[in-house]
């Protein structure tokens, strides 16, 4: 190994934009990933706010019935296809996984590349519907049939666009599952990886076994659109409900690939800043691949109401109730880390626990939505939507800044400030629960989802949603304009780990080297998370 | 670190690289030619036969999945794991179907 050359950090080995739009280093490939998510997301975000701008009052303030219907949709496809889906895995897991396991690359790197450009081409044609033809998609981001076969929005435009993100994600998972396999550093046995690597590793199945049957589906859409196969469409022959099964049957999965890597980010940060050992380390690893498993035989909890049968009804909901498990096992796990652990309150650990929190009540409200006797009471009202942002956005979305703020110091060598990411995430959680927990009520008093208007008797919980939405978005700006200024303007970090975390990214140089390693990394003699034989850090 | 990737390449290589004789690969073509024959003559009987020819077109296309991954696609000389993971895709697969045709026969 050329020790002159491994010094050089990935952020200066070359310059100019193409060295970055052409690199095959996973840790470039991360960024390119990051600043093309976070674009999106603001966009998505953007349409959140005018959603609920229009929802202030009753009646119309801001955009028209159709339009309305046009911006829930491409919100859910910019949130779900452009960022929830690719967020943790093709941000961190690219930058994180090699170092993580020891090796200085994925796989195969050009793949990688490959599915950056890919996700990048899906984008484009996503967001293209926006200025031609009859505008954005205006079927919800669930593109139902029969609906989507007749209208006239630009239905086969986004449809193709997610065939094509789904080719990205089958790529990143591919890539990680191979690399898991092997490329491990000498001495880590699966048992011995750290737990993010183990979320990735489930995950990474669900995206190569799911992701082909959305694909499918979304291209049947488009045959029916074009060729008027009778796939879906009643007046021809098809089934509807068949095109509903198709498509949860990734979908439901799907949500695992959203929470399953959050999941890997928790375990990793709570051990950082309690210092202990994370408790269950098995408990926790299993319970993915028992997550991601159960997760493919559930996906009917979103067609109680559809005219299903009554015997496949009673089936789905109970199996529904078996996903509960696994994920109990990862909370009760996780507290009890937490337990007379040495806790270090930094911004990172913060937004762990709000994701506790908050992943909690997206949790329950699942079962409540799994319960086949109060899915018919609730299924499309805003409880449905209060749960899935909380599970969503509360869960995976802060997990994801959690990480952000956790790895930054080691990803750009420079540390924002603290205390104004610590205000930051205040009343970013502030602003979130405002924002979503009146969903919850509204929707108890049956406000129905996917309607620009409502009853004046909803006013109330709608207003505090509304100013709830100002009030995350303003946290949403103080955080990214802090770690935007420390990127350029940030104390300098040069220490190896900044937290006194002890998995192998805390071994390489900060920023790390184009190689990842300066010398050989030294695997704790106890698993990954083996602060009893280190009690340097322990403070 | 760019060469270790190369070394790790060719240990692969050396380690899973079984030579298959053209032999094997001459009969898994038989074995694939004969059972597309039984799937024609069982089709041209189709009618006769009515939805038994339906499982019989399926349980041949299953036959002949299972002798691709094993012989051609060397899942044979694989190690057990990778076997498994087939395994456990098929049954994913079956699992599915029968909760979607669980719903559709009991609507
Ligand atoms: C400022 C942030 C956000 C705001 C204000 C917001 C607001 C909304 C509103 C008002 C709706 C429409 C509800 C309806 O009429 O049925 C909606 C739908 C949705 N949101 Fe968000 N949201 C935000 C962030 C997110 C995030 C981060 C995600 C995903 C990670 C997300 C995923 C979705 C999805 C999937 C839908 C359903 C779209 C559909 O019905 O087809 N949202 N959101
Ligand atoms: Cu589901």
């Amino acid at each position: 190994m050329a020790t002159a050359t491994a010094q050089v950090s990935y952020l200066e080995a070359k310059k100019g934009i193409l060295s970055w739009l052409f690199s095959v280093d996973h840790k470039r490939i991360g960024l390119l990933y990051l600043y093309s998510l976070i674009t999106f997301f603001l966009v998505g975000v953007t349409l959140g706010l005018l959603m609920r701008y229009e929802l202030l009052n009753p009646g119309k303030d801001l955009v028209e019935a159709k339009t309305y219907n046009q911006i829930f949709t491409l919100h859910g496809v910019i949130m779900i296809f452009l960022f929830i889906i690719p967020s943790i895995p093709a941000v961190f897991g690219n930058f994180f996984l090699p170092i993580m396991l020891g090796t200085d690359d994925v796989s195969f790197p050009r793949l990688n590349l490959l599915s950056w450009w890919v996700y990048i081409i899906g984008a484009v044609m996503a967001l293209s519907t926006l200025v031609f033809g009859d505008g954005p998609a205006d079927t919800g981001w669930t593109f139902y049939a029969p609906y989507s076969v007749k209208t006239g929005t630009n239905v086969s435009m986004s449809v193709l666009a997610a065939f094509i993100l789904g080719f990205s994600s089958i790529l990143t998972g591919l890539n990680f599952i191979v690399t898991i396999h092997r490329l491990r550093a000498p001495g880590m046995t699966f048992t011995k990886m750290p737990l993010f690597a183990w979320a990735l590793y489930a995950t990474s199945w669900i995206q190569l076994l799911a992701t082909p049957i959305i694909g499918i589906t979304l291209l049947m859409i488009v045959a029916e659109r074009t060729l008027g196969v009778g796939l879906f469409d009643p007046s021809i022959g098809g089934d509807p409900i068949l095109y509903q099964h198709l498509f949860w049957i990734y979908s439901h999965p799907a949500v695992y690939i959203m929470a399953l890597p959050a999941f890997g980010i928790i375990s990793e940060l709570l051990p950082t800043f309690s210092r202990r050992t994370i408790f269950g380390y098995k408990a926790i690893a299993y319970s993915s691949l028992a997550i991601a498993f159960v997760g493919y035989f559930i996906w009917g909890h979103h067609m109680f109401t559809s005219g299903m049968s009554g015997t496949a009804r009673f089936i789905f909901s109970m199996l529904t109730f078996l996903v509960a498990i696994p994920t109990a096992i990862k909370v009760f796990n996780w507290v009890a880390t937490l337990y007379k652990g040495s806790i270090h309150v930094e911004p990172p650990l913060l937004y762990a626990l709000a994701f506790i929190f908050q992943f909690m009540i997206g949790g329950f409200t699942g079962l409540i939505l799994g319960a086949l006797a109060t899915d018919i009471h609730l299924h499309d009202t805003y409880f449905v939507v209060g749960h899935f942002h909380y599970v969503m956005f509360g869960g995976t979305g802060f997990a994801f800044f959690g990480a952000l703020h956790y790895w930054y110091p080691k990803i750009w060598g420079r540390m924002y400030n603290k205390a104004v990411a610590n205000i930051a995430f205040v009343i970013f959680f502030i602003g979130f629960n405002t924002l979503y927990f009146p969903m919850f009520i509204s929707g108890l008093m049956g406000m129905p989802r996917r309607y620009y208007d409502y009853l004046p008797e909803f006013h109330v919980p709608n207003i505090v949603s509304t100013v709830g939405s100002w009030i995350l978005a303003i946290g949403l700006l103080i955080m990214l304009g802090n770690l935007i200024v420390a990127r350029f303007r940030g104390r300098k970090v040069t220490e190896r780990d900044p937290w006194g975390g002890i998995t192998l990214e805390w071994q390489t140089p900060t920023p790390p080297p184009v190689q990842n390693f300066d010398s050989l990394p030294e695997l704790p003699l106890n698993g990954p998370y083996d602060y009893e034989n280190k009690p340097q850090i322990k403070d | 670190m760019a060469q270790s990737h190369d070394q790790q390449h060719e240990n692969h290589h050396e380690a899973t690289h079984h030579a298959v004789p053209y032999s094997e690969h001459i009969r898994t073509l038989i074995a694939l030619l004969f059972l597309t024959a039984i799937t024609v003559v069982v089709s041209v009987f189709g009618a006769a036969l009515a939805t038994l020819s339906v499982f019989t077109a399926l349980f041949i296309a299953t036959v002949k999945v299972v002798v691709v991954a094993y012989y051609f696609m060397h899942l044979k000389y694989e190690k057990k794991i990778y076997s498994g993971l087939v395994i456990l895709v098929g049954i994913l697969f079956v699992a599915l179907s029968v909760l979607t045709a669980l719903e559709y026969l009991n609507r």
